[in-house]
């Protein structure tokens, strides 16, 4: 599964079920298993220098806030918010799949992001 | 676009706007049988939205208090309880294995701070008050740690301003925070936006409570 973004990060290693998306369409079942996620920063968020992943459809919202923040290096106090639909928050526990299946347009998901500050 | 009173940099709501959300979102809440309410203060035009819930957590989170030592007692008490009460028949799957709470939602509006905020009060099916230890180890792991090392208390012993009765609350000093990112998004796009829909997405599932995705699209903005 290649793809045109840089080097894979430590964090990227560490979950497989993230990946950049491929510029190639690969085979039918990868399609299935996963969807296209296209992230954007919102406010003084850091913008993801990859912004499109295929994203397992079981991942949980919180997993790829997780992911998401160790990818931004943010600290342990600042909390990424993800919203879907430009103005809504999906629980922590929801599943991407059901996002997609409920937001996703054009074969992909859009999800903004933004974080708080820092404590102190 | 909400109506010319908000000033397009600034997260804060009037009460009327904030009242014309609520009863839209309560439209919603009848059609999905969500099961908010909207409650007015008699003799007033104050009111607020409130909601309760029954829910089954891992039993570890009612091991935080000290009054109580024998712990298997007074969960087995929950689950005897809990099945012979018919209206909680919902809940029988669960008994088994978890504990049941009741958690009573308020969303009201804050007039010092002019943003809704959240209130509730938790306990166990016997009535036993939650301790505020025990409401921590039920905030959502994504996060608890987070708002457990702040540098302010963010969940807080209040009395609730209209009933007068001891709630828990969730501070709003750092409501803008997240509220300010989606209405910028939504002014660029030239969107309207539900406040009290959007603020609820992001506070509920931090005490619990699930906010369905048919709200994101079915509940208009106020004119």
């Amino acid at each position: 599964m290649s793809d045109n973004a840089e080097s894979p990060t430590e964090t990227q290693k560490d979950d497989p079920s993230i990946q950049h998306a491929a510029t190639e369409q690969t085979g039918a079942s990868d399609e299935k298993k996963k969807i296209d996620v296209l992230l954007k920063a919102v406010g003084d968020a850091p913008i993801m220098k990859t912004k499109k992943w295929s994203v397992e459809r079981g991942r949980t919202v919180q997993s790829l806030a997780q992911f998401i923040s160790r990818f931004l290096k943010l600290e342990a106090s600042e909390q990424l918010f993800i919203y879907v639909n430009q103005s809504f928050a999906p629980s922590p526990d929801q599943e991407v799949g059901v996002l997609f299946e409920c937001f996703g347009s054009d074969g992909k998901l859009v999800l903004h992001y933004c974080k708080s500050q820092a404590w102190g | 676009m909400m109506a010319g009173e908000r000033n397009p940099a600034s997260c804060y709501l009037d009460e009327r706007t904030f009242q014309l959300c609520c009863q839209l979102f309560l439209q919603h809440s009848e059609t999905i049988q969500d099961g908010w309410s909207w409650e007015q203060i008699k003799g007033t035009d104050e009111g607020f939205m409130k909601k309760t819930v029954l829910m089954p957590v891992k039993p570890s989170v009612l091991h935080k208090q000290h009054e109580y030592s024998i712990q298997d007692e007074n969960m087995v008490t929950d689950d005897i309880q809990a099945n012979v009460e018919d209206e909680t028949a919902g809940v029988q799957a669960v008994c088994e294995i978890h504990a049941v709470l009741r958690y009573e939602y308020h969303v009201l509006y804050s007039c010092s701070y002019q943003i809704p905020v959240l209130y509730f009060r938790a306990s166990t099916l016997d009535g036993r008050p939650l301790s505020l230890e025990e409401v921590w180890s039920n905030v959502h792991p994504n996060y608890r740690q987070r708002l457990q090392q702040g540098p302010w208390d963010t969940l807080t012993q209040q009395e609730h301003p209209l009933l007068g009765q001891p709630f828990f609350m969730l501070h709003p000093c750092r409501t803008e925070e997240f509220m300010k990112p989606a209405l910028d998004l939504a002014q660029a796009e030239n969107k309207r936006m539900n406040y009290i829909v959007t603020w609820l997405s992001v506070v509920g599932p931090v005490l619990r409570l699930d906010v369905p995705l048919s709200y994101s699209t079915e509940v208009s903005a106020p004119d």
